[in-house]
């Protein structure tokens, strides 16, 4: 068969919703594009648990100590299935970690950003992670059959971890001034950030991920689905959302925000997000000492015989 | 029940506040350890201690009247009563690994003693806890033999965090307040120096058997990273005097100046301050909620 | 270091079943990672890892291919015996007929 046959039939595989493996034949195209889209998930889910994890030394009590614990070594463990599947195609871990410690490779906005107090992890564990969910829903139908495996495992810990993130919310909804405080106090910084995180709407017929059915829904739909999830949600428990634009359209029944501001997530996409250049000269100070460890743990044991 | 409940009461405390902060030191990990499944195991590791915590603060509750929360992270810095080891920073993999691998010795020796305790709640958590510890001190021996066994530098980190770690880590046994009532209630079956050269003689015999030579007088400390927080500890203070650890006449002596005690009596080093802060922060915004 | 898969068995009338992989330097650390990745939530009571060197693949789709008839292998194919036995029942069963017992276990069709 020629290139151009192959490439035929395996774009026939993709339109006719085949999965495609580890070992089948791709063209570079779309093994380029899904390690990207892998790479960068996995990226995210290390770098994500960085602001969360500031928090377990200042947990209010024994068991959230342990809860957040368990639930950023979930994210860790995210990273761990996600960087197996990446490494499966074709990149090794390594280069994917001085990749990233060196800014040549992405991970999500919200993750660009400072932490200032409890009412951040109530913030992060129920809504940022509600919009995770969203978007990591839509790619249980990615053509990539490897990823759609360990995305099940990842979406259904999520669940979980919306659970977490809501019970903290509500203790802080339904206590002390402070505590409520605590909550509104990191919706009004964290909002701009959540609705970045969907991305910037863009052009379908450009959208290399969806030409290759690695993502199976676009931008807009994705906001517009957390949207009419957690706004009333939110505006339940009586608290603000901090976008004068936002209402619900009574002619689609949808919730729309009101214009938004893309000029920080800009700033970002190029490393400069207010915490990005802190957390990665930390890990590469981290990674750097510990040149050692991953040494000792390539070779196999010898005994001193 | 004891009919004075202090030297229970004491001993609780100690052993319960030791179990917080050296899993406060391991959860400080979670992110960022040197190899993502390690961060996986390690994570579990730091929940088991503070699981291990409250249990321990459960059973101090139950004679002190306050919850196991208001006692964990409602205190002055200076009414904790944990060993030093366990607030020192995690400094590096190296020093972490060293003292995982003292701490978690210790843990069983202490468990094993408890397991026999007049007070039947503890034996009870003593002995299901030991089930728990099999695997922690697993994962620290594994470390230990394969940085021992492996690459040049692994060996020299090893060596030179062991001997940071032990300095500090012999304050596990410093007597606990009021030591003789739990003894003479048999709360307590074995004094802290029986446990102490119980110990001694277990750890000395792995790290020779690793092929490890311990020098406490060597100038070697493991190097400090940044805490996970990002600021840049201040390095262990070098001891002026020569410690030692030694065998003389069938018992192991302690010379010099080693800096692991006074945590016993509540007398904690600059690294706690920083520590008790983190730990009590978000608690102390609001004492009486829920949270 | 090297790739081992994790296989996870949940119960005693389970399979065990390829849940992931790790990365470890040895089989005693694959195991204790395998635990931690896969087990934190009592998924499983039974756990072996293979080097990934050890597992082989078929790559030949050609192999798990069945071409010709082999119907008689699935119970769909005998479906004909109630027909079958209604007939022989018709022409043979005594004109008393003989006592049945309360249903039995295995009494599909």
């Amino acid at each position: 068969m020629t290139y151009e046959d192959k490439l035929a039939e395996f774009k026939a595989r993709i339109d006719s919703k085949d999965k495609i493996e580890t070992n089948d034949w791709m063209p570079d195209e779309y093994r380029d594009a899904v390690l990207k889209f892998i790479e960068m998930h996995a990226n995210s889910e290390i770098m994500g648990a960085l602001p969360e994890r500031e928090w377990i030394p200042r947990a209010p009590s024994l068991r959230r100590k342990m809860s957040l614990t368990a639930k950023v070594q979930d994210e860790v463990g995210h990273a761990q299935l996600l960087y197996r599947v990446a490494e499966d195609l074709g990149k090794s871990r390594e280069s994917m970690f001085e990749d990233l410690i060196n800014g040549r490779t992405k991970f999500h906005n919200v993750f660009h950003y400072p932490t200032e107090h409890w009412g951040d992890v109530a913030i992060i564990g129920w809504l940022i992670d509600g919009a995770a969910l969203v978007t990591q829903r839509a790619l249980l139908d990615c053509s990539y059959a490897p990823y759609t495996r360990v995305m099940r495992r990842i979406c259904s810990e999520e669940q979980l971890h919306l659970r977490h993130g809501e019970d903290i919310t509500l203790e802080l909804a339904n206590g002390t001034e402070r505590q409520r405080w605590m909550f509104q106090d990191g919706l009004d910084r964290w909002w701009e950030p959540i609705m970045h995180f969907f991305g910037p709407p863009s052009n379908p017929a450009k959208d290399v991920l969806l030409r290759w059915g690695i993502k199976s829904k676009n931008n807009e739909e994705l906001r517009g689905e957390f949207l009419d999830h957690y706004v009333p949600r939110i505006l339940d428990l009586g608290f603000q959302i901090p976008d004068t634009g936002l209402h619900f359209d009574e002619s689609t029944g949808h919730w729309v925000p009101g214009e938004i501001d893309w000029t920080i997530f800009w700033k970002i996409v190029k490393g400069e997000g207010p915490s990005t250049q802190a957390r990665l000269s930390m890990r590469r100070k981290v990674w750097d000492h510990h040149r050692w460890v991953r040494e000792a743990l390539s070779e196999p044991l010898w005994s001193a015989a | 029940m004891p009919s004075d409940a202090k030297g229970l009461s004491s001993l609780l405390l100690a052993v319960a506040d030791d179990e917080l902060i050296i899993g406060h030191r391991h959860s400080e990990w979670t992110g960022w350890a040197p190899h993502i499944e390690e961060d996986i195991a390690f994570s579990s590791i730091a929940q088991d201690e503070i699981g291990h915590a409250n249990l321990f603060y459960k059973l101090l509750s139950e004679v002190d009247g306050r919850t196991p929360d208001e006692i964990a992270l409602g205190r002055q810095r200076g009414e904790y009563r944990h060993a030093i080891v366990c607030e020192r920073p995690n400094g590096d993999w190296a020093y972490t690994l060293a003292r995982h691998f003292l701490y978690d010795s210790a843990e069983q020796v202490r468990l094993e003693a408890f397991a026999e305790s007049s007070h039947s709640p503890l034996s009870d958590v003593s002995e299901k806890l030991l089930r728990e510890e099999r695997y922690h001190r697993f994962h620290a021996e594994a470390w230990l033999e394969r940085l021992a066994n492996g690459p040049v530098e692994g060996r020299h980190q090893i060596s030179a965090a062991l001997i940071s770690a032990m300095r500090d880590a012999v304050g596990l046994f410093e007597p606990i307040e009021d030591e003789e009532v739990a003894l003479a209630d048999k709360v307590m079956p074995n004094t802290s120096e029986e446990l102490l050269q119980k110990w001694l003689t277990e750890v000395t015999k792995r790290i020779e058997s690793a092929g490890i030579v311990l020098d406490l007088a060597s100038k070697d400390g493991a190097e400090l990273l940044p805490t996970s927080s990002g600021e840049l500890p201040q390095p262990l203070e070098d001891t002026t005097q020569p410690a030692s650890i030694s065998y003389r006449d069938g018992r192991w002596v302690l010379d010099g100046t080693l800096s692991g005690f006074g945590g016993r009596r509540g007398a904690h080093s600059e690294d706690f301050t920083a520590l008790w802060d983190d730990l009590t922060r978000t608690y102390r915004e609001a004492p009486a909620a829920t949270w | 270091m090297q790739v081992w898969e994790v296989f996870q068995q949940k119960g005693h009338t389970d399979a065990y079943a390829h849940v992931g992989s790790v990365l470890a330097p040895d089989p005693l650390m694959a195991m204790s990672y395998a635990k931690e990745c896969f087990f934190r939530r009592k998924e499983g009571m039974g756990l072996w890892v293979v080097r990934r060197a050890d597992v082989h693949q078929s790559t030949d789709h050609g192999l798990l291919e069945q071409v010709t008839d082999k119907s008689y292998r699935y119970p769909e194919a005998y479906r004909g015996v109630v027909a079958k036995r209604e007939l022989a029942r018709a022409k043979f069963a005594p004109a008393s007929a003989p006592r049945r017992a309360a249903a039995v276990a295995g009494d599909d069709f």
